[in-house]
């Protein structure tokens, strides 16, 4: 009799709709943050080498060098609108955009999945389809929210597919996230370098500007087309050891 | 059955699995570890409802809610039933029953979730082999806390 009423509650579970179910992962979420917080800190410091003194945090020479990665697409953007369209008004690309700061409450990067869940919600006017933004950089898209909680699913989530933009041109290809820390653009006609900055590509609504996502770490042949390339990419910023992000929240209602 | 404890053990599981070994690409699974543990020193209708709390518990970390209670629930189930006819208490069988235990229950849980309409990585089942392999290595040597904690007995007879 147990077996069968547990059983039934199983399939409940499996058949709700996942805004329902949501909210027992992020009510455990809230209940369990500083317990959470407090075994990632533990885990992240046992895993990471001590830096060492007399040299600038690779954290924040990252930081910066994503800012000057954007300021410079956003400086070719402004420039390709000037040739466009001279004499007309333009708006700045962050005009009509907010950013709403949120921590960390914990972290799944492995192999099978890449997520964040954040201590910012839907009463801060967050809603799915949003994109995060860590160390000046893109990590991923908001893809559930809760009233004070949000999961985000990293672009190296095996799951994730977002458009972006192959260094030298206007072309967008769809990244797939590759679990592990990384992620492929397939089947790519022309050869990128090693090193060259990839950029999220805009989104009417939800990103004015192209941001950078990542950094091409190898180019090799695809296997079923040896014309075509595969491109991994690998994020900019260090996403295990992030502690806040910020949300992109275009045009806000006031 | 120390209900308290058991709740205690299952949270304290969540939350390591969730935060501490979020990070390591290959990772021993506590929930299917105490999974196991609860089937083979618990009593058959004890055994059932923490198959499916444990599942519960590892749904509420995970991806999607539902498929673990399901697969976790079944399986423990089984293996408690299992556990009547096979001493499962002796080391050398708790390891492939930790292991088969785990994979099957794996693999159950991602055909739920591709049924379920969500997006599944492609490379699941060598990392779910993985894992599976790293908690039977793993897993008899954490029996004997969670038995000291649960006040279980780990011997079926004692030595006169």
């Amino acid at each position: 009799m147990s077996f069968t009423l547990l059983m039934l509650t199983g399939l409940i579970f499996l058949f709700a709709p996942q805004t329902v179910t949501n909210k027992f992962q992020f009510a455990f979420a809230r209940i369990f943050r500083w317990p959470l917080s407090i075994s990632r800190n533990l885990s992240l410091f046992a895993w990471t080498e001590q830096p060492l003194s007399k040299v600038v945090d690779r954290r924040e020479y990252d930081k910066l060098q994503n800012h000057l990665a954007n300021i410079r697409e956003e400086l070719l953007q402004e420039q390709k609108k000037v040739e466009k369209l001279s004499g007309l008004r333009s708006r700045s690309v962050w005009e009509g955009a907010k950013f709403a700061l949120a921590d960390v409450i914990t972290s799944y990067v492995d192999e099978l999945q890449g997520e964040l869940i954040i201590n910012r919600g839907r009463d801060d006017g967050l809603a799915k389809g949003q994109f995060v933004l860590g160390d000046n950089s893109v990590i991923g898209i908001i893809y559930s929210v809760d009233s004070r909680t949000a999961r985000v699913r990293l672009f190296t989530d095996p799951t994730s597919n977002i458009p972006v933009k192959l260094p030298g041109t206007d072309v967008s290809r769809v990244m797939q996230g590759a679990g592990n820390g990384s992620a492929v653009i397939r089947m790519v006609k022309q050869k990128v370098e090693v090193g060259d900055d990839i950029f999220a590509v805009k989104k009417p609504g939800f990103l004015d500007t192209p941001v950078i996502i990542g950094k091409v770490v190898q180019c090799k042949r695809n296997s079923e087309s040896p014309l075509l390339w595969d491109v991994t990419v690998r994020p900019v910023s260090d996403i295990e050891k992030l502690n806040d992000a910020a949300v992109i929240i275009m045009n806000p209602q006031k | 059955m120390r209900w308290l404890r058991f709740a205690g053990v299952l949270c304290l599981a969540a939350v390591m699995q969730a935060g501490l070994l979020a990070h390591l690409n290959i990772k021993p699974d506590l929930l299917l570890i105490l999974l196991v543990f609860f089937a083979v020193y618990s009593r058959t209708s004890d055994a059932i409802i923490t198959s499916f709390a444990t599942g519960f518990a590892a749904d509420i970390i995970g991806f999607t809610m539902g498929p673990q209670i399901i697969s976790f629930g079944l399986f423990g189930t089984a293996l408690a039933y299992l556990h009547r006819v096979v001493n499962i208490r002796k080391v050398s069988y708790q390891v492939p029953a930790i292991f088969m235990t785990g994979f099957l229950a794996g693999i159950l849980t991602h055909l739920l979730t591709f049924f379920k309409g969500e997006p599944t990585p492609p490379n699941v089942y060598s990392v779910l082999f993985g894992t599976s392999l790293f908690s039977a290595l793993v897993g008899p040597f954490l029996f004997l806390p969670t038995a000291w904690w649960m006040r279980a007995k780990t011997r079926r007879f004692r030595r006169r």
